[in-house]
Protein backbone atom coordinates (compact mmCIF):
# COMPACT_ATOMS: atom_id res chain seq x y z
CA UNK A 1 0.00 0.00 0.00
CA UNK A 2 2.44 2.36 0.76
CA UNK A 3 4.40 1.62 -2.53
CA UNK A 4 1.09 3.12 -4.45
CA UNK A 5 1.60 5.86 -2.41
CA UNK A 6 4.72 6.33 -3.74
CA UNK A 7 3.72 6.18 -7.60
CA UNK A 8 1.18 7.93 -6.76
CA UNK A 9 3.45 10.83 -5.76
CA UNK A 10 5.71 10.28 -8.61
CA UNK A 11 3.10 10.39 -11.41
CA UNK A 12 1.35 13.62 -9.53
CA UNK A 13 4.79 15.29 -10.03
CA UNK A 14 5.33 13.57 -13.57
CA UNK A 15 1.83 15.29 -14.59
CA UNK A 16 2.32 18.97 -12.92
CA UNK A 17 5.81 19.74 -13.66
CA UNK A 18 5.53 21.14 -17.00
CA UNK A 19 2.75 22.99 -16.20
CA UNK A 20 4.93 24.32 -12.86
CA UNK A 21 7.56 24.87 -15.33
CA UNK A 22 5.50 26.83 -18.01
CA UNK A 23 3.80 29.37 -14.96
CA UNK A 24 7.09 29.60 -13.54
CA UNK A 25 8.37 30.81 -17.02
CA UNK A 26 5.53 33.46 -17.45
CA UNK A 27 5.88 34.90 -13.50
CA UNK A 28 9.62 35.28 -13.51
CA UNK A 29 11.81 37.84 -14.74
CA UNK A 30 13.84 36.34 -17.75
CA UNK A 31 16.96 36.23 -15.89
CA UNK A 32 15.71 33.49 -13.85
CA UNK A 33 14.27 31.21 -16.88
CA UNK A 34 15.12 31.65 -20.13
CA UNK A 35 18.54 33.37 -19.98
CA UNK A 36 20.11 31.68 -17.66
CA UNK A 37 22.40 28.90 -18.23
CA UNK A 38 20.57 26.25 -15.58
CA UNK A 39 17.44 27.91 -14.45
CA UNK A 40 16.55 27.57 -10.93
CA UNK A 41 14.01 24.68 -10.41
CA UNK A 42 12.13 26.98 -8.10
CA UNK A 43 10.63 30.62 -8.12
CA UNK A 44 13.31 33.18 -7.45
CA UNK A 45 10.56 36.29 -7.80
CA UNK A 46 7.66 37.14 -9.37
CA UNK A 47 6.31 39.64 -12.05
CA UNK A 48 3.56 40.26 -14.42
CA UNK A 49 5.72 42.61 -16.90
CA UNK A 50 5.84 39.49 -19.38
CA UNK A 51 2.39 39.36 -19.43
CA UNK A 52 2.08 42.75 -19.89
CA UNK A 53 4.64 43.34 -22.07
CA UNK A 54 3.22 40.12 -24.32
CA UNK A 55 -0.37 41.66 -24.69
CA UNK A 56 0.68 45.01 -25.24
CA UNK A 57 3.53 44.05 -27.98
CA UNK A 58 1.90 41.19 -30.06
CA UNK A 59 -0.89 40.81 -31.56
CA UNK A 60 -3.29 38.76 -28.94
CA UNK A 61 -6.97 39.84 -29.40
CA UNK A 62 -6.95 38.92 -33.71
CA UNK A 63 -5.93 34.97 -33.05
CA UNK A 64 -8.16 35.18 -30.63
CA UNK A 65 -11.46 36.27 -31.73
CA UNK A 66 -10.58 33.95 -34.90
CA UNK A 67 -9.44 31.00 -32.81
CA UNK A 68 -13.28 31.57 -30.76
CA UNK A 69 -14.83 31.61 -33.96
CA UNK A 70 -13.99 29.03 -35.61
CA UNK A 71 -14.18 26.81 -32.28
CA UNK A 72 -17.49 28.36 -31.74
CA UNK A 73 -18.47 27.64 -35.80
CA UNK A 74 -17.34 23.71 -35.58
CA UNK A 75 -19.35 22.99 -32.30
CA UNK A 76 -22.47 24.42 -34.40
CA UNK A 77 -22.11 22.52 -37.13
CA UNK A 78 -21.31 19.74 -34.97
CA UNK A 79 -24.60 19.81 -33.61
CA UNK A 80 -26.28 20.19 -36.94
CA UNK A 81 -24.89 17.32 -38.47
CA UNK A 82 -24.33 15.31 -35.29
CA UNK A 83 -27.66 15.32 -34.28
CA UNK A 84 -29.14 14.19 -36.66
CA UNK A 85 -26.63 11.69 -38.05
CA UNK A 86 -26.65 10.50 -33.80
CA UNK A 87 -30.18 9.88 -34.00
CA UNK A 88 -30.20 7.97 -36.83
CA UNK A 89 -27.42 5.69 -35.56
CA UNK A 90 -29.33 4.94 -32.32
CA UNK A 91 -32.45 4.29 -33.94
CA UNK A 92 -30.78 2.11 -36.96
CA UNK A 93 -29.79 -1.77 -36.57
CA UNK A 94 -26.58 -2.88 -35.20
CA UNK A 95 -26.14 -4.10 -38.80
CA UNK A 96 -26.30 -1.09 -40.53
CA UNK A 97 -25.19 1.64 -37.73
CA UNK A 98 -22.06 0.01 -36.79
CA UNK A 99 -20.60 -0.11 -40.77
CA UNK A 100 -21.35 3.73 -40.96
CA UNK A 101 -19.65 3.92 -36.97
CA UNK A 102 -17.00 2.70 -38.95
CA UNK A 103 -17.25 4.65 -41.82
CA UNK A 104 -16.93 7.69 -39.07
CA UNK A 105 -14.08 6.43 -37.30
CA UNK A 106 -11.94 5.82 -40.47
CA UNK A 107 -12.38 9.19 -41.71
CA UNK A 108 -11.17 10.25 -37.86
CA UNK A 109 -7.95 8.53 -38.65
CA UNK A 110 -7.20 9.86 -42.18
CA UNK A 111 -3.64 11.65 -41.31
CA UNK A 112 -4.82 15.89 -41.42
CA UNK A 113 -1.73 16.84 -43.21
CA UNK A 114 -3.22 14.28 -46.14
CA UNK A 115 -6.47 15.86 -46.53
CA UNK A 116 -5.33 19.58 -45.63
CA UNK A 117 -2.87 20.13 -48.53
CA UNK A 118 -5.24 18.89 -51.72
CA UNK A 119 -7.87 21.31 -49.36
CA UNK A 120 -6.13 23.85 -49.45
CA UNK A 121 -5.43 23.92 -53.14
CA UNK A 122 -9.55 23.62 -53.90
CA UNK A 123 -10.00 26.25 -50.60
CA UNK A 124 -7.44 28.66 -52.82
CA UNK A 125 -9.60 29.02 -55.81
CA UNK A 126 -13.55 28.72 -53.73
CA UNK A 127 -12.05 32.23 -51.83
CA UNK A 128 -12.37 29.83 -48.75
CA UNK A 129 -8.28 29.83 -47.75
CA UNK A 130 -7.25 31.44 -44.85
CA UNK A 131 -11.46 31.74 -44.09
CA UNK A 132 -12.99 30.90 -40.70
CA UNK A 133 -15.84 29.30 -42.03
CA UNK A 134 -13.40 27.06 -44.62
CA UNK A 135 -11.28 26.43 -41.51
CA UNK A 136 -14.78 25.20 -39.16
CA UNK A 137 -15.28 22.61 -41.98
CA UNK A 138 -12.21 21.34 -42.07
CA UNK A 139 -11.45 20.76 -38.17
CA UNK A 140 -14.89 19.50 -38.14
CA UNK A 141 -13.59 16.50 -39.82
CA UNK A 142 -11.62 15.62 -36.50
CA UNK A 143 -15.32 16.71 -34.40
CA UNK A 144 -17.84 15.06 -36.46
CA UNK A 145 -17.36 11.78 -35.52
CA UNK A 146 -16.49 12.38 -31.81
CA UNK A 147 -19.62 14.32 -31.55
CA UNK A 148 -22.23 11.75 -33.62
CA UNK A 149 -20.62 9.04 -30.95
CA UNK A 150 -21.57 10.96 -27.73
CA UNK A 151 -24.77 11.98 -29.28
CA UNK A 152 -25.44 8.39 -30.55
CA UNK A 153 -24.79 6.78 -26.98
CA UNK A 154 -27.47 9.75 -25.39
CA UNK A 155 -30.16 8.73 -27.99
CA UNK A 156 -29.95 5.28 -27.72
CA UNK A 157 -30.90 5.88 -23.88
CA UNK A 158 -33.95 7.87 -24.46
CA UNK A 159 -36.44 5.29 -24.94
CA UNK A 160 -38.60 4.38 -28.31
CA UNK A 161 -41.80 4.05 -26.48
CA UNK A 162 -41.43 8.02 -26.24
CA UNK A 163 -41.63 8.30 -29.65
CA UNK A 164 -44.25 6.05 -30.30
CA UNK A 165 -45.91 7.55 -27.95
CA UNK A 166 -45.38 11.30 -29.34
CA UNK A 167 -46.13 9.57 -32.85
CA UNK A 168 -49.89 8.78 -31.45
CA UNK A 169 -50.18 11.92 -29.89
CA UNK A 170 -49.84 13.30 -33.51
CA UNK A 171 -46.57 15.02 -33.41
CA UNK A 172 -44.46 15.92 -36.25
CA UNK A 173 -40.95 14.48 -36.62
CA UNK A 174 -39.77 18.16 -36.00
CA UNK A 175 -41.98 18.78 -32.77
CA UNK A 176 -40.57 15.48 -31.62
CA UNK A 177 -36.90 16.41 -31.64
CA UNK A 178 -37.91 19.93 -30.30
CA UNK A 179 -40.24 19.37 -27.69
CA UNK A 180 -38.74 15.54 -26.73
CA UNK A 181 -35.52 14.35 -27.69
CA UNK A 182 -33.53 17.45 -27.85
CA UNK A 183 -34.32 18.18 -24.75
CA UNK A 184 -34.06 14.87 -23.20
CA UNK A 185 -31.13 14.90 -24.36
CA UNK A 186 -29.85 18.23 -23.76
CA UNK A 187 -26.77 17.01 -21.33
CA UNK A 188 -25.43 14.87 -23.82
CA UNK A 189 -25.66 17.57 -26.49
CA UNK A 190 -23.97 20.33 -24.63
CA UNK A 191 -20.67 17.89 -23.55
CA UNK A 192 -20.57 16.79 -27.76
CA UNK A 193 -20.54 20.80 -28.42
CA UNK A 194 -18.24 21.79 -25.53
CA UNK A 195 -15.49 18.67 -26.54
CA UNK A 196 -15.99 20.04 -30.49
CA UNK A 197 -15.39 23.58 -29.40
CA UNK A 198 -12.23 22.11 -27.55
CA UNK A 199 -10.80 20.29 -29.64
CA UNK A 200 -11.31 23.11 -32.44
CA UNK A 201 -9.86 25.56 -29.86
CA UNK A 202 -6.37 23.18 -29.90
CA UNK A 203 -6.23 22.24 -33.24
CA UNK A 204 -3.08 22.75 -35.35
CA UNK A 205 -2.57 20.67 -38.31
CA UNK A 206 -5.21 21.96 -39.95
CA UNK A 207 -4.90 25.85 -38.91
CA UNK A 208 -1.22 26.01 -39.77
CA UNK A 209 -2.09 24.73 -43.38
CA UNK A 210 -5.43 26.23 -44.01
CA UNK A 211 -5.76 29.42 -42.68
CA UNK A 212 -2.07 30.46 -42.20
CA UNK A 213 -2.16 34.69 -42.92
CA UNK A 214 -4.65 35.01 -40.30
CA UNK A 215 -4.14 32.23 -37.80
CA UNK A 216 -5.41 30.90 -34.77
CA UNK A 217 -3.80 31.36 -31.55
CA UNK A 218 -1.81 27.98 -31.44
CA UNK A 219 -0.58 28.97 -34.92
CA UNK A 220 0.45 32.08 -33.68
CA UNK A 221 1.93 30.75 -30.82
CA UNK A 222 4.28 28.70 -33.26
CA UNK A 223 4.55 31.65 -34.98
CA UNK A 224 6.00 33.46 -32.22
CA UNK A 225 8.53 30.61 -31.38
CA UNK A 226 9.98 30.36 -34.08
CA UNK A 227 10.29 34.50 -34.14
CA UNK A 228 12.02 33.85 -30.81
CA UNK A 229 9.48 35.61 -28.90
CA UNK A 230 9.55 33.11 -26.42
CA UNK A 231 8.18 35.32 -23.71
CA UNK A 232 4.80 36.23 -25.73
CA UNK A 233 4.88 32.39 -26.25
CA UNK A 234 4.97 31.39 -23.10
CA UNK A 235 2.41 34.41 -22.00
CA UNK A 236 -0.40 33.06 -24.69
CA UNK A 237 0.02 29.83 -24.05
CA UNK A 238 -1.08 30.20 -20.37
CA UNK A 239 -4.32 32.15 -21.07
CA UNK A 240 -4.99 29.63 -23.70
CA UNK A 241 -4.48 26.28 -21.77
CA UNK A 242 -6.49 26.97 -18.50
CA UNK A 243 -10.04 28.04 -20.10
CA UNK A 244 -9.03 24.33 -21.71
CA UNK A 245 -8.07 22.42 -18.40
CA UNK A 246 -11.24 23.77 -16.88
CA UNK A 247 -13.39 22.21 -19.68
CA UNK A 248 -11.74 18.56 -19.71
CA UNK A 249 -12.12 18.77 -15.58
CA UNK A 250 -15.82 19.90 -16.12
CA UNK A 251 -16.42 17.00 -18.98
CA UNK A 252 -14.44 14.26 -17.32
CA UNK A 253 -17.24 11.54 -17.19
CA UNK A 254 -17.72 12.09 -21.06
CA UNK A 255 -14.08 11.56 -21.80
CA UNK A 256 -14.33 8.09 -21.74
CA UNK A 257 -12.38 5.32 -23.91
CA UNK A 258 -15.10 4.44 -25.75
CA UNK A 259 -15.56 7.95 -27.10
CA UNK A 260 -11.99 8.95 -27.25
CA UNK A 261 -10.98 6.03 -29.40
CA UNK A 262 -12.91 7.59 -32.38
CA UNK A 263 -12.41 11.05 -31.82
CA UNK A 264 -8.32 11.59 -30.84
CA UNK A 265 -5.67 12.89 -33.07
CA UNK A 266 -2.04 14.02 -32.85
CA UNK B 1 -36.90 -1.83 -44.19
CA UNK B 2 -39.11 1.72 -45.23
CA UNK B 3 -38.50 2.68 -41.69
CA UNK B 4 -35.28 1.85 -42.00
CA UNK B 5 -34.25 4.20 -44.95
CA UNK B 6 -36.11 7.07 -42.95
CA UNK B 7 -33.22 6.63 -39.95
CA UNK B 8 -30.91 6.40 -43.07
CA UNK B 9 -32.23 9.47 -44.35
CA UNK B 10 -30.82 10.97 -41.10
CA UNK B 11 -27.53 9.90 -41.39
CA UNK B 12 -27.14 11.38 -44.52
CA UNK B 13 -25.74 14.82 -43.78
CA UNK B 14 -23.00 13.30 -41.78
CA UNK B 15 -22.09 10.71 -45.09
CA UNK B 16 -22.01 13.20 -47.52
CA UNK B 17 -20.12 15.28 -45.00
CA UNK B 18 -16.90 12.91 -44.74
CA UNK B 19 -17.04 12.28 -48.10
CA UNK B 20 -16.23 15.09 -49.19
CA UNK B 21 -14.02 16.32 -47.10
CA UNK B 22 -12.22 13.12 -45.84
CA UNK B 23 -12.02 10.82 -48.90
CA UNK B 24 -12.58 13.26 -51.89
CA UNK B 25 -8.93 14.98 -50.49
CA UNK B 26 -7.71 11.54 -49.87
CA UNK B 27 -8.27 10.58 -53.60
CA UNK B 28 -7.23 14.46 -54.72
CA UNK B 29 -3.74 13.79 -53.13
CA UNK B 30 -3.34 10.40 -54.56
CA UNK B 31 -3.87 11.92 -58.00
CA UNK B 32 -2.03 15.03 -57.68
CA UNK B 33 0.96 12.84 -56.30
CA UNK B 34 1.42 11.39 -59.71
CA UNK B 35 1.28 14.93 -61.67
CA UNK B 36 3.92 17.48 -62.43
CA UNK B 37 4.09 21.63 -62.69
CA UNK B 38 2.67 20.84 -66.36
CA UNK B 39 -0.29 18.49 -65.25
CA UNK B 40 1.63 15.54 -66.55
CA UNK B 41 1.53 11.99 -65.48
CA UNK B 42 4.96 11.22 -63.85
CA UNK B 43 6.76 9.17 -61.40
CA UNK B 44 9.15 11.54 -60.70
CA UNK B 45 7.44 13.11 -57.26
CA UNK B 46 8.13 9.38 -55.78
CA UNK B 47 11.63 9.16 -57.07
CA UNK B 48 12.53 12.55 -55.77
CA UNK B 49 11.15 11.83 -52.52
CA UNK B 50 14.82 9.36 -52.34
CA UNK B 51 16.56 12.72 -52.63
CA UNK B 52 14.77 13.81 -49.36
CA UNK B 53 15.94 10.43 -47.59
CA UNK B 54 12.18 9.32 -47.10
CA UNK B 55 13.87 5.91 -46.05
CA UNK B 56 14.86 7.46 -43.40
CA UNK B 57 12.14 9.68 -42.89
CA UNK B 58 10.03 6.36 -42.38
CA UNK B 59 12.36 4.98 -40.22
CA UNK B 60 12.39 7.85 -37.89
CA UNK B 61 8.53 7.84 -37.59
CA UNK B 62 8.18 4.24 -36.86
CA UNK B 63 11.12 4.56 -33.95
CA UNK B 64 9.19 7.40 -32.63
CA UNK B 65 5.84 5.25 -33.00
CA UNK B 66 6.64 2.38 -31.24
CA UNK B 67 9.02 4.30 -28.40
CA UNK B 68 6.38 6.26 -27.59
CA UNK B 69 3.62 3.35 -27.52
CA UNK B 70 5.77 1.39 -25.06
CA UNK B 71 6.34 4.58 -23.17
CA UNK B 72 2.22 5.06 -22.91
CA UNK B 73 1.39 1.64 -22.76
CA UNK B 74 3.87 1.24 -19.51
CA UNK B 75 2.92 4.17 -17.72
CA UNK B 76 -0.86 4.05 -18.78
CA UNK B 77 -0.63 0.17 -17.39
CA UNK B 78 0.60 1.40 -14.05
CA UNK B 79 -1.87 4.77 -13.44
CA UNK B 80 -4.89 2.66 -14.43
CA UNK B 81 -3.81 -0.15 -11.72
CA UNK B 82 -3.53 2.59 -9.16
CA UNK B 83 -7.08 3.89 -9.92
CA UNK B 84 -8.62 0.36 -9.86
CA UNK B 85 -7.41 0.61 -6.33
CA UNK B 86 -9.20 2.22 -3.16
CA UNK B 87 -6.79 5.18 -1.54
CA UNK B 88 -6.84 8.40 0.31
CA UNK B 89 -6.99 11.14 -2.59
CA UNK B 90 -8.00 8.85 -5.39
CA UNK B 91 -10.18 11.30 -6.91
CA UNK B 92 -8.03 14.19 -6.78
CA UNK B 93 -5.34 11.80 -8.61
CA UNK B 94 -7.80 10.71 -10.91
CA UNK B 95 -8.59 14.51 -11.90
CA UNK B 96 -4.97 14.86 -12.07
CA UNK B 97 -4.23 12.60 -14.35
CA UNK B 98 -6.74 13.89 -17.27
CA UNK B 99 -4.99 17.70 -16.72
CA UNK B 100 -2.80 17.01 -20.16
CA UNK B 101 -5.10 16.12 -22.30
CA UNK B 102 -6.90 19.77 -21.51
CA UNK B 103 -3.26 21.06 -22.39
CA UNK B 104 -2.99 21.77 -26.07
CA UNK B 105 -0.42 20.14 -28.08
CA UNK B 106 1.46 23.22 -29.13
CA UNK B 107 1.32 24.15 -25.30
CA UNK B 108 2.82 20.95 -25.00
CA UNK B 109 5.36 20.96 -27.22
CA UNK B 110 6.67 24.75 -25.90
CA UNK B 111 7.17 23.48 -22.49
CA UNK B 112 8.91 20.46 -23.43
CA UNK B 113 11.16 22.81 -25.53
CA UNK B 114 11.87 24.84 -22.41
CA UNK B 115 12.83 21.64 -20.40
CA UNK B 116 14.82 19.99 -23.29
CA UNK B 117 17.12 23.26 -24.66
CA UNK B 118 20.73 22.62 -24.83
CA UNK B 119 21.27 25.66 -22.98
CA UNK B 120 19.45 27.01 -20.32
CA UNK B 121 17.09 23.74 -20.22
CA UNK B 122 15.32 22.50 -17.28
CA UNK B 123 16.38 19.32 -17.67
CA UNK B 124 20.00 20.00 -17.84
CA UNK B 125 19.28 22.22 -14.74
CA UNK B 126 18.13 19.36 -12.80
CA UNK B 127 21.32 17.16 -13.72
CA UNK B 128 23.56 19.82 -13.02
CA UNK B 129 22.06 20.13 -9.62
CA UNK B 130 22.99 16.10 -8.94
CA UNK B 131 26.13 16.94 -10.28
CA UNK B 132 26.14 15.13 -13.31
CA UNK B 133 26.93 15.95 -17.04
CA UNK B 134 24.33 17.29 -18.83
CA UNK B 135 23.14 16.44 -21.89
CA UNK B 136 22.81 17.81 -25.58
CA UNK B 137 19.28 16.84 -26.32
CA UNK B 138 19.46 17.45 -29.99
CA UNK B 139 23.15 16.10 -31.07
CA UNK B 140 22.10 13.16 -32.29
CA UNK B 141 18.71 11.30 -34.20
CA UNK B 142 18.07 8.95 -31.45
CA UNK B 143 18.30 11.60 -28.68
CA UNK B 144 16.54 14.12 -30.63
CA UNK B 145 13.08 11.36 -30.96
CA UNK B 146 13.31 10.01 -27.88
CA UNK B 147 12.65 13.89 -26.61
CA UNK B 148 9.84 13.65 -29.19
CA UNK B 149 8.60 10.24 -27.80
CA UNK B 150 9.14 11.85 -23.96
CA UNK B 151 6.97 14.74 -24.63
CA UNK B 152 4.13 13.02 -27.00
CA UNK B 153 3.80 10.90 -23.88
CA UNK B 154 3.69 13.29 -21.09
CA UNK B 155 0.12 14.76 -23.80
CA UNK B 156 -0.96 11.26 -24.64
CA UNK B 157 -0.91 8.49 -21.67
CA UNK B 158 -3.96 9.78 -20.21
CA UNK B 159 -6.11 8.56 -23.24
CA UNK B 160 -4.17 5.36 -22.62
CA UNK B 161 -4.85 5.36 -19.25
CA UNK B 162 -9.15 5.83 -19.48
CA UNK B 163 -8.76 2.91 -22.53
CA UNK B 164 -7.03 0.66 -20.34
CA UNK B 165 -8.87 1.48 -17.48
CA UNK B 166 -12.43 0.89 -18.88
CA UNK B 167 -10.64 -2.39 -20.02
CA UNK B 168 -9.63 -2.76 -16.21
CA UNK B 169 -13.15 -2.23 -14.86
CA UNK B 170 -14.76 -4.61 -17.09
CA UNK B 171 -12.94 -7.95 -15.05
CA UNK B 172 -14.84 -9.68 -13.02
CA UNK B 173 -13.66 -9.19 -9.45
CA UNK B 174 -14.27 -12.39 -8.58
CA UNK B 175 -10.75 -13.75 -10.68
CA UNK B 176 -9.13 -11.43 -8.72
CA UNK B 177 -10.60 -13.36 -5.32
CA UNK B 178 -10.23 -16.56 -6.93
CA UNK B 179 -6.30 -16.10 -7.60
CA UNK B 180 -5.96 -14.44 -4.30
CA UNK B 181 -7.32 -17.32 -2.69
CA UNK B 182 -4.74 -19.34 -4.58
CA UNK B 183 -2.46 -17.53 -3.24
CA UNK B 184 -1.39 -15.14 -5.96
CA UNK B 185 0.69 -12.12 -4.99
CA UNK B 186 -0.14 -8.77 -6.57
CA UNK B 187 2.54 -8.98 -9.17
CA UNK B 188 1.02 -12.56 -10.19
CA UNK B 189 -2.26 -11.22 -10.38
CA UNK B 190 -1.07 -8.60 -12.68
CA UNK B 191 0.35 -11.15 -15.02
CA UNK B 192 -1.96 -14.02 -15.16
CA UNK B 193 -5.61 -11.95 -14.53
CA UNK B 194 -5.23 -8.49 -15.60
CA UNK B 195 -2.95 -8.50 -18.71
CA UNK B 196 -4.54 -11.44 -20.29
CA UNK B 197 -7.93 -10.22 -20.05
CA UNK B 198 -6.96 -6.58 -20.77
CA UNK B 199 -5.84 -7.93 -24.47
CA UNK B 200 -8.39 -6.23 -26.63
CA UNK B 201 -8.33 -3.20 -24.81
CA UNK B 202 -4.21 -3.25 -25.13
CA UNK B 203 -4.90 -3.66 -29.11
CA UNK B 204 -7.11 -0.96 -29.33
CA UNK B 205 -5.39 1.45 -27.52
CA UNK B 206 -1.88 0.38 -29.04
CA UNK B 207 -3.63 0.90 -32.61
CA UNK B 208 -5.71 4.01 -31.77
CA UNK B 209 -2.35 5.77 -30.49
CA UNK B 210 -0.64 3.86 -33.01
CA UNK B 211 -2.80 5.99 -35.68
CA UNK B 212 -1.91 9.28 -33.94
CA UNK B 213 1.87 8.93 -33.56
CA UNK B 214 2.36 8.12 -37.05
CA UNK B 215 0.09 11.56 -37.43
CA UNK B 216 2.50 13.27 -35.19
CA UNK B 217 2.76 16.55 -36.19
CA UNK B 218 3.20 20.11 -34.27
CA UNK B 219 5.33 18.14 -31.10
CA UNK B 220 8.14 17.27 -34.01
CA UNK B 221 7.53 20.32 -35.57
CA UNK B 222 8.70 22.65 -32.53
CA UNK B 223 10.70 20.11 -30.90
CA UNK B 224 13.22 19.38 -33.52
CA UNK B 225 11.78 20.97 -36.71
CA UNK B 226 12.79 19.19 -39.65
CA UNK B 227 15.95 17.32 -38.57
CA UNK B 228 15.44 14.62 -38.28
CA UNK B 229 12.15 14.69 -40.68
CA UNK B 230 9.13 12.87 -39.94
CA UNK B 231 6.41 11.88 -42.51
CA UNK B 232 4.33 14.34 -41.62
CA UNK B 233 7.12 17.59 -41.08
CA UNK B 234 8.30 16.20 -44.72
CA UNK B 235 5.45 16.47 -45.87
CA UNK B 236 5.07 19.90 -44.30
CA UNK B 237 8.64 21.05 -45.29
CA UNK B 238 7.77 20.14 -48.98
CA UNK B 239 4.31 21.72 -48.90
CA UNK B 240 5.90 25.65 -47.75
CA UNK B 241 8.99 25.14 -49.89
CA UNK B 242 8.42 22.92 -52.83
CA UNK B 243 5.42 22.24 -55.22
CA UNK B 244 2.11 20.58 -53.96
CA UNK B 245 2.76 17.56 -56.42
CA UNK B 246 5.89 16.88 -54.46
CA UNK B 247 4.46 17.16 -51.21
CA UNK B 248 1.17 14.95 -51.74
CA UNK B 249 3.45 12.12 -52.67
CA UNK B 250 5.50 12.46 -49.02
CA UNK B 251 1.14 12.67 -47.31
CA UNK B 252 0.56 9.29 -49.89
CA UNK B 253 3.52 7.51 -48.21
CA UNK B 254 2.28 8.50 -44.89
CA UNK B 255 -1.94 7.98 -46.42
CA UNK B 256 -0.31 3.91 -47.30
CA UNK B 257 0.58 3.33 -43.54
CA UNK B 258 -2.16 4.46 -41.79
CA UNK B 259 -4.63 2.40 -44.53
CA UNK B 260 -2.67 -0.67 -43.26
CA UNK B 261 -3.24 0.92 -39.73
CA UNK B 262 -7.38 1.30 -40.54
CA UNK B 263 -7.14 -2.11 -42.18
CA UNK B 264 -6.30 -3.62 -39.06
CA UNK B 265 -8.21 -1.37 -36.86
CA UNK B 266 -11.65 -2.53 -38.31
CA UNK B 267 -10.51 -6.28 -38.33
CA UNK B 268 -9.72 -5.94 -34.73
CA UNK B 269 -13.24 -4.07 -34.40
CA UNK B 270 -15.16 -6.57 -35.78
CA UNK B 271 -14.22 -8.80 -32.55
CA UNK B 272 -15.08 -6.23 -30.54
Amino acid sequence: MKLSYIAVIIFSIYFLLPLYILVMIAFSPAKYTIESLYPPLTFKSFTLNNLVYAFTQYDFIHPFIKSLSVATLVGILGLVIGIPAGYGLSRLPGKIAYPLLVLLLVTNMVPGIVVAIPISAEFIRLHLFDSIPGLALVQELITLPLATFIMQGTFSAVPREIEYQARIDGASTLSYFKNVLIPTALPGIIAAFLISWMFSWDEFTYAIIISPIHPTLPVEIYVNITRGNELAAVAFSLVFTIPVIILTLFLQKYLKGEYLAGGVKA
Amino acid sequence: MNQNLRYLFFTLPAIIYVGVFAFYPSFDAIYLSFLNNAGQFTLNNYKELFYFNIYGTILNTIIVTVGALLIQLFLGLGIASLLTREFKGKKAFSTLTIIPMGVATIVAAITFSFIFQTTGGYANSFLHLLHLPTINWYSNTYISLLVVMISDSWKNTPIVTLILLSGMMSIPKDLYYAASLDGAGPIRRFVHVTLPNLKKFIAIALIIRGVSEFNIFALPLVLIGYHPALLTTLAYDLYSTTTIYLSSAAAVILLAFISVLIILNIKLGGKR
